[in-house]
């Protein structure tokens, strides 16, 4: 789908992913270049600028040649979450009102990576028309009119336990599409460490669909519910899957540790190799 | 009886039906059965896939000629859940395929998986000369295999270690190349991920204990 230089997905030099994202007239080699960066974590002191510059770029979408709107300004996004620079929270903020609301999705998950406290309020003011409107589907797509899931992962990631955020996010527990309930209940319990938000997770691990199970999978292990050790084992889906989901148990887990002890997930991680 | 299992899977016209005729004929444990089990692996439907290598591990030593045999560059999906099926096993006909796995697989489930196999091959049947030099070809793969790029690899690796260490002589040169590889697996900043630095010294205390 990207074209990454002679040979595709081929490994390039810390270097070389710099001079394809300064460039500008491939943008297939900007999108690559930005996904390396956020991938091999780059502390190169002109990585940070050049995903500044590459967040402000817009292009059309080009379905003949499979890229996405404003890929690169995404893909940018992406990697400004996983380096961890503060600097680069006043340009997500602002992507975050972008009327694409790709990128708004891919800011989202960037602010909530980053821990920004500063997102809480726009990501509340997003939300706060409930289900029946920014959780309303689409008339043009299967999307939704803001990218829910993201942001309500994104104010769980944050952690702001505050009565205002959880009111906002609760609604959405009885959205009709099962990620957006695992996506608030995830928030919830995140924020807030109460078994009830647990229990919807543990149900939709039962779900007839699998993207659903997974879904719940990955909610889970990104709050670290201890609990839901024998659920996990036992659900129906890749053992990869289960074990990234454990992973999240151990490294996560740490305030539900009572429950279950390291040595106990790691034994169940041990099963499923 | 066997025979008509066979043709019960070979017959079967849906994905579920091809799942249970597949776990119907894993449980007999029929040696006549390994050919047709090593063929539902190329098959590209997951449950059955794992019904059948459950099916080959339980067969053990017998099902190794077959899946060596049908091991098939051109079907990717295949040639995983083969390796899977040799790490389970745990033979060692089936080390070169598991070492070329854990070194150049594009699957990190398929280095997971080789990984805990060359840790924990069954070699009693071996003479102890040729028992040391297997051992040490699957040290050399798995301390190769700290420096995986994926997490999950590594894990695996840091169980494969644990499991050749118990096997070795201790204190003999491999245990202890073993003991110095999960030390650096158990350390920040040469390990980036928790949950390895965790499971390998972990392992490490189970080796001193």
């Amino acid at each position: 789908m990207v074209a990454a230089g002679d040979i595709p997905g081929a490994p390039i030099s810390e270097e070389e992913a710099l001079a394809r994202l300064r460039q500008t007239q491939d943008q297939s080699l900007q999108y690559y270049a930005a996904w390396w960066l956020g991938r091999m974590r780059s502390r190169h002191p002109e990585a940070v600028p050049l995903l500044l510059a590459a967040l402000g770029q817009r292009q059309p979408r080009d379905p003949g040649a499979g890229v996405e709107h404003n890929a690169v300004a995404r893909n940018a996004a992406r990697a400004l979450g996983k380096l961890g620079e503060d600097a680069a929270i006043p340009q997500l903020l602002a992507a975050l009102e972008d009327n694409d609301d790709g990128l708004r999705e891919a800011a989202a998950r960037a602010l909530g990576e980053l821990r920004a406290v500063a997102a809480v309020p726009p990501l509340c003011r997003r939300l706060a028309s409930g289900p029946g409107g920014a959780g309303a589907p689409r008339s043009d797509s299967p999307r939704l009119q803001e990218p829910c899931e993201a942001m309500l992962e994104a104010l769980g990631e944050i952690g702001v336990h505050q009565p205002e955020v959880t009111a906002v996010i609760e609604p959405f527990t009885l959205h009709d599409r099962p990620l957006i309930r695992s996506a608030a209940c995830r928030a919830l319990l995140q924020l807030s460490g109460e078994g009830r938000w647990a229990e919807p997770l543990l149900q939709l691990l039962q779900d007839p669909q699998l993207q659903v199970r997974r879904a719940a999978l990955m909610d889970l292990g990104a709050v670290g519910w201890r609990p839901a050790l024998a659920p996990i084992c036992a659900t129906l889906a890749e053992n990869s899957l289960k074990l990234i989901a454990l992973r999240g148990l151990v490294e996560n887990g740490e305030r539900h540790a009572a429950s279950v002890d390291v040595e106990s997930v790691l034994a169940a991680m041990d099963a499923l190799l | 009886m066997t025979s008509q299992l066979i043709q019960a899977v070979e017959q079967a016209s849906s994905a579920l039906g091809l799942l249970q005729a597949t776990q119907a004929l894993a449980s007999v444990e029929d040696p006549a059965a390994a050919s047709c089990l090593v063929e539902v692996l190329g098959f590209n439907n997951p449950g059955a896939a794992v019904a059948a290598v459950d099916g080959l591990i339980r067969l053990g030593p017998q099902a190794v000629e077959p899946i060596l045999h049908c091991l098939d560059p051109r079907n990717y999906g295949a040639r995983a859940w083969a390796v899977r099926a040799l790490a389970g096993i745990g033979d060692v006909r089936g080390l070169e395929v598991l070492e070329e796995a854990l070194a150049t697989d594009v699957g990190p489930s398929v280095r997971r998986a080789a990984a805990c196999g060359l840790g924990q091959l069954r070699l009693e049947a071996l003479m102890i000369e040729e028992r040391q030099a297997v051992r040490l070809r699957c040290l050399e793969a798995l301390e190769a295999g700290c420096r995986d790029g994926e997490w999950v690899v590594r894990y695996g690796v840091v169980f494969g270690l644990e499991a050749l260490a118990l096997l070795v002589e201790p204190m003999g040169d491999p245990y202890q190349r073993a003991q110095r590889a999960l030390a650096s697996l158990s350390q920040a900043p040469a390990e980036d991920t928790p949950v390895v630095r965790l499971r390998a010294a972990l392992a490490l205390r189970r080796l001193e204990a």
